[in-house]
């Protein structure tokens, strides 16, 4: 004999046949399920590994490493500078120092490293237009770029002694340089001419042109670094000149450096990062590396000669950490969610399932059916079932995702498993178990309460549950890592909309009731009928399944809307305007001139030219705060402002005018330190200071919280006259009109900022969840839905064909039990929305959406009432009809008296 | 033959075809004079259900007519059948049929509410008719709440609410009890006659057939011609 319980396998089979329906739903949840579960984290891997291409390529310079080093001292015997003819290999040993300093990861990151050595910016003198001209060597790991010299010939040394020492203040010391055919032909030079130079002290520099030179190849990296060598610069500094550049051999290096001072010759080694061997880990690895030898830079600066690390990768990558934890525990939040929604819509499939099993569960067991027979039996349907599904859904995750993650499907998939058969099983024991209530009246009574009370210590523990998450959620955050593991804060939201829900489900007898007294009042008897089947129908399951599900996906989508709003509102607050003008600090006095240009230009709005000074330094009862400083005409500066969505300008009397040399000012301080009524100052380098006083609160500017503004004409007033560097602009032509004025500076479009950061990875593929999550959910609701009804549906259908034998006409019992079943319809429409609301309400701060939104402060909630109402409303009215459509339709053919006499409708 | 209340002819119904259909009825035909109460009886599956079903408009016969005070049933659509069943026949089950949230008395106001009588003629019909059949005690209570003898008295008077020519009842007492069952069919002939109401009443209870005016055979779906 077997251990085994007997099976009986045409009874599975028949089963199954039976009720193919709800078990291919069942099956076709956990697919979805499992395929959403599955393929998130590899996604969101994948999109981490996007996202930190995506910033360091955007990031660009900043994400550039920079190793800067001073010379080391060139006196010679007789104490004349003396000239070293190996220089170039010097130069290029600082390339292979720096990168010797790079641990193998780190170097693997980074692209190989161009050593530059430029010169001074000098003017051309001679001509009437501004030209300028900047010695460039440049080296790499091959050399430097390859050239052919189209005449002339390569640069030489200036002297044949190679080693010769010069006297300190000699005649300017010769250096020869490679022109390009463009800068040659621009500048009218030829082979063995002597450019006119001198620097700001006017003290001239012998330059003399040996070779024009064509590159070999225009794209390689290097030239980047100096594009003006191939090509004058046209107004870098906006003020109509243009940059040329002269380029130095490796044997006129040595001379270039005894004809210029050391600290008007700057040698650097720059590694810029390879965004395409980097994933997200190695980036990780790689901002600590860079971190560590920023730090070991600044501990050894005393030595002149050691290298010092600059470089931003680092806090870009410390940005970029935290984006990718807020957007992993986010999608965390939304997976919970929809694995909660799907494991409510599972389970309601088993109870569906179970109910309509019960009587032919109930027959085996009275022919002798064992309890574990029996269970095993359901098991194997529900791994028939529930397996290949699954395994469908980590398929298409492959498919799809290039991955499956398990850590997600396989509780879900044990839960799914597990819970028809435990329906089942459990309904098979009730039914043959001997339960007659007690006859004894207090025993009944007793037996009652502790079923209550049994059940409020289910809703008590739900409750806390939900509570200490959302707590733990709210004081610690969404959850502090970037690699995946979430805690109980992530399944916050769901706990709470479960134990909401919960709360509300177990209101509604109270509220059915009512509704049920209120129908008797009626005169109308399908309203009556309607809140009676309603009554005697008003299950848990269902209402609690149905209100979670639509209070999640309204949850998500509001989360999206916000998200949405957030961006718009980011891309204002960052680019202050519909366009931004950063003039190039060489180009700072073209700014009022280009600012009257755009200002006529069609289509633009309102123009204000500012000068804004980051990072100045400010004084308030001897502490100092850093803020940002913006000058500005304050009048056109609110008018601009109260045309966009930005905070206005207030207008507090006095801020025009400065009193005794004391400049009114706006202010804005994180920690409060600067408030209205403060007296602070700007410290100049002379013992001196220019009093301010606050006069108001400002607005934030800009992206970062401290902010000083003041008005341009007080500024003056008070001594503090800075030239304007900044130009706001706004209207549809506003970006047109900054770019047809020519001028050279950094330009931000809000559109454009918007867009980039709508499509940044991390942001596109968190909407995009969002989204899908929500659909999700909604569809979950209305599968929900229709399974509820499905269940309820045989006694519906009997109580109909009884009122029917009353005289109720048949058109009419469509419509009570199209009654019947909306109740839970408006509840769940009703509070599912508002419930999403409050989830959002509730946990939008610890989301941290501000992190893909660019704002300052954590977008202002979103909720789109009118779309989820509608949607959800919508959807499940077209459920409802289509639910009814089908049941009458079904049921259309059978004659009463065969109802009747079969039951079960 | 006339004066006949109920008139079925030549009523023939076969459930399902070739060699597993099943006669259920075979050329029936009687009449039933107003006022009487019939017991219809035979042996389980004679076809006593499906007999009743006809005549009430349930089902539909293949051929044969149905006449009910007049009316003919076999011709009604859906609509002229809910109105017959509205107004002129009303059912006994044996399974009660209650509503089970709403009380005793608001389960007997439902054919009225049906019906759209005033509130207040509703709820004094109601009353009456819960004294009728003994229930006046037990009229907020709900059917899960009384007995089975109750509810089906409940039911029966649910049935007389509208004021029907002609009561069905198919094995009213099947469910109850021997002695809840005769109080039940004592009842029923009362009603016969108080409210002047015409009662097929199908069942195997020798009581019943002594309780009735006419006891009508069937068996294998025959009605012996009388
Ligand atoms: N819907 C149906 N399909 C097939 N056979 C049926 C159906 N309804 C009744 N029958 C058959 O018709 C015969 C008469 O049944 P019924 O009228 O219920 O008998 P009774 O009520 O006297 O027990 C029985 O043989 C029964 O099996
Ligand atoms: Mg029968």
């Amino acid at each position: 004999m077997s251990a085994w319980p007997a099976l009986h396998w045409p009874s599975i089979r028949g089963r199954a046949r039976a009720d193919a329906g709800p078990l291919l739903l069942v099956a076709c949840v956990v697919a979805v399920v499992a395929l959403l579960a599955g393929a998130t984290p590899p996604l969101i891997r994948t999109t981490s590994d996007e996202a930190t291409r995506d910033a360091i390529r955007r990031a660009a310079d900043d994400a550039a490493v920079r190793v800067e080093s001073d010379w080391p001292d060139d006196y010679g015997p007789t104490g004349g500078r003396l000239r070293s003819p190996r220089l170039a290999d010097d130069v290029a040993g600082i390339g292979s120092l720096a990168k010797s300093d790079l641990d193998a990861s780190l170097r693997s990151a980074l692209r190989p490293p161009v050593t530059t050595v430029s010169s001074i910016s000098m003017a051309v003198t001679d001509g009437s237009v501004q030209r300028r001209l900047q010695l460039e060597y440049l080296r790499d790991d091959s050399g430097g770029p390859a050239v052919t010299w189209i005449s002339g010939r390569a640069p030489g040394p200036a002297t044949t002694d190679q080693s010769v020492e010069i006297p300190l203040n000699g005649k300017p010391w010769p250096m020869h340089i490679g022109l390009s055919e463009a800068d040659a032909k621009a500048l009218g030079a030829k082979p063995g001419d002597r450019l006119p130079v001198q620097d700001e002290r006017r003290t001239p520099y012998d330059v003399r042109v040996s070779g024009i030179f064509r590159p070999v190849d225009p794209g390689d990296p290097a030239w980047r670094l100096a594009p003006w060598l191939l090509q004058p610069a046209a107004n870098r500094d906006g003020l109509g000149s243009t940059r040329f550049g002269g380029w130095l051999s490796d044997q006129s290096l040595p001379d270039a450096r005894l004809a210029f001072r050391p600290d008007q010759l700057r040698r650097t080694v720059r590694f810029d990062a390879d965004p395409d061997r980097l994933t997200w880990k190695s980036a990780q690895a790689l901002a600590e590396a860079v971190a560590a030898l920023k730090g070991g830079s600044a501990v050894s600066a005393e030595r002149d000669d050691s290298l010092k690390w600059a470089t931003q990768l680092d806090s870009v990558l410390r940005d970029l950490r935290a984006q990718i934890a807020t957007a992993s525990a986010q999608a965390a939040v939304l997976l919970i969610a929809v694995l909660a929604g799907a494991l409510l819509v599972v389970s309601l499939a088993a109870d569906l399932l179970t109910r309509r099993r019960t009587a032919a569960l109930t027959t085996a067991r009275q022919r002798g059916a064992s309890l574990p027979g029996l269970a095993t039996e359901l098991a194997i349907e529900s791994v028939a079932v529930t397996v290949p599904a699954a395994a469908l859904g980590l398929a298409l995750s492959f498919a799809l995702a290039g991955g499956a993650a398990l850590t997600w499907v396989l509780p879900f998939v044990v839960i799914a498993l597990a819970a028809g058969p435990a329906f089942g099983t459990l309904a098979a024991a009730r039914a043959t178990r001997d339960r007659r209530a007690p006859a004894n009246r207090s025993a009944r009574r007793w037996a009652r309460r502790t079923g209550q009370l049994r059940r409020a210590a289910l809703d008590a523990a739900v409750v806390a549950l939900a509570a200490g998450a959302l707590i733990a959620l709210r004081q610690r955050g969404i959850g502090s890592s970037a690699d995946g593991d979430v805690g109980l804060p992530a399944a916050a939201p769901a706990l709470v909309a479960l134990a909401v829900a919960l709360l509300l489900v177990r209101l509604m007898p109270s509220a059915t009731r009512a509704t049920l007294a209120m129908a008797l009042r009626s005169r109308r008897p399908l309203v009556l009928f309607a809140a009676a089947r309603a009554a005697a129908t008003s299950r848990v399951l269902p209402a609690f399944a149905l209100i979670t599900a639509i209070a999640l996906a309204s949850y998500a989508f509001t989360l999206n809307a916000t998200t949405e709003q957030g961006l718009a509102d980011g891309a204002w607050q960052s680019a202050g305007a519909d366009a931004r003008l950063t003039m190039g600090s060489e180009a700072a006095g073209a700014t009022v001139p280009v600012t009257a240009k755009v200002a006529a230009a069609p289509g633009v709005r309102n123009v204000v030219a500012a000068r804004v000074v980051e990072n100045e330094r400010f004084i308030a009862d001897s502490t100092a705060i850093v803020a940002r400083l913006v000058v500005v005409d304050t009048a056109s500066f609110r008018r601009l402002l109260a045309g966009t969505p930005l905070p206005g300008l207030p207008d507090p009397a006095g801020l025009t005018t400065a009193r005794d040399g004391t400049i009114p000012a706006l202010v804005r301080t994180s920690d409060n330190t600067l408030r209205p009524g403060t007296s602070f100052r700007i410290p100049l380098q002379t013992n001196s200071a220019i009093p301010l006083v606050a006069v108001g609160a400002a607005p934030p500017v800009g992206t970062g919280d401290d902010v000083v503004v003041v008005d341009v004409a007080a500024a003056k007033a008070g001594g503090l006259a800075f030239e304007p560097d900044t130009i706001w602009a706004t209207g549809p032509g506003a970006a047109a009109a900054i770019q047809a004025s020519g001028a050279d500076g950094r330009l931000t479009t809000r559109a454009g900022l918007l867009d980039e950061r709508r499509t940044a990875p991390l942001t596109a593929g968190l909407t995009r969840l969002y989204l899908v999550a929500a659909a999700i959910l909604l569809a979950l609701a209305l599968l929900g839905f229709a399974l509820a009804a499905a269940a309820s549906a045989p006694e519906r259908w009997e109580t109909l064909a009884r009122l029917r034998t009353l005289g109720l006409r048949p058109r009419d019992s469509h419509r009570v039990a199209a009654g019947e079943l909306l109740p839970v319809l408006v509840v769940a429409g009703v509070c599912g929305p508002a419930l999403g609301a409050l989830l959002a309400w509730l946990t939008l701060g610890p989301l941290a959406l501000r992190m893909l939104t660019g704002q300052v402060a954590d977008p202002a909630m979103v909720v789109p009432w009118w779309v989820l109402e509608l949607g959800t409303v919508g959807a499940l009215a077209a459920v409802l009809a289509a639910v009814v459509a089908t049941e009458a339709s079904v049921r259309r053919r059978r004659r009463l008296g065969d109802v009747l006499r079969a039951g079960g409708g | 033959m006339n004066g006949a209340l109920l008139a079925v002819r030549e009523v023939n119904r076969t459930f399902g075809s070739g060699t597993a259909a099943v006669h259920a009825l075979r050329d029936v035909s009687f009449d039933v004079e107003p006022g009487t109460m019939v017991a219809l009886v035979g042996r389980s599956g004679s076809g006593k259900t499906t007999l009743l079903n006809v005549i009430g408009g349930l089902d539909r016969p293949d051929s044969g007519t149905v006449v009910v005070d007049g009316l003919e049933v076999t011709g009604l659509d859906e609509d002229g059948l809910s109105r017959l069943r509205r107004d002129k026949v009303s059912y006994v089950f044996q399974t009660f049929g209650l509503i089970p949230v709403l009380s005793a008395a608001e389960n007997v106001g439902v054919p009225l509410r049906l019906a759209r009588a005033e509130p207040g003629d509703r709820e004094r019909r109601v009353a009456l008719l819960l004294d009728l059949v003994g229930l006046s005690d037990h009229a907020q209570q709900r059917p899960g709440e009384l007995s089975g003898g109750q509810q089906q008295r409940v039911a029966i008077a649910r049935a007389l609410a509208a004021s029907p020519r002609l009561l069905i009842a198919d094995e009213p007492t099947g469910q109850l009890d021997a002695e809840t069952g005769l109080a039940v069919m004592g009842l029923l002939r009362g009603v016969v006659e108080s409210e002047g109401v015409t009662a097929v009443v199908a069942t195997h209870d020798p009581v019943m057939m002594a309780l009735a005016d006419r006891v009508i055979q069937i068996s294998d779906g025959r009605v012996p011609a009388c």
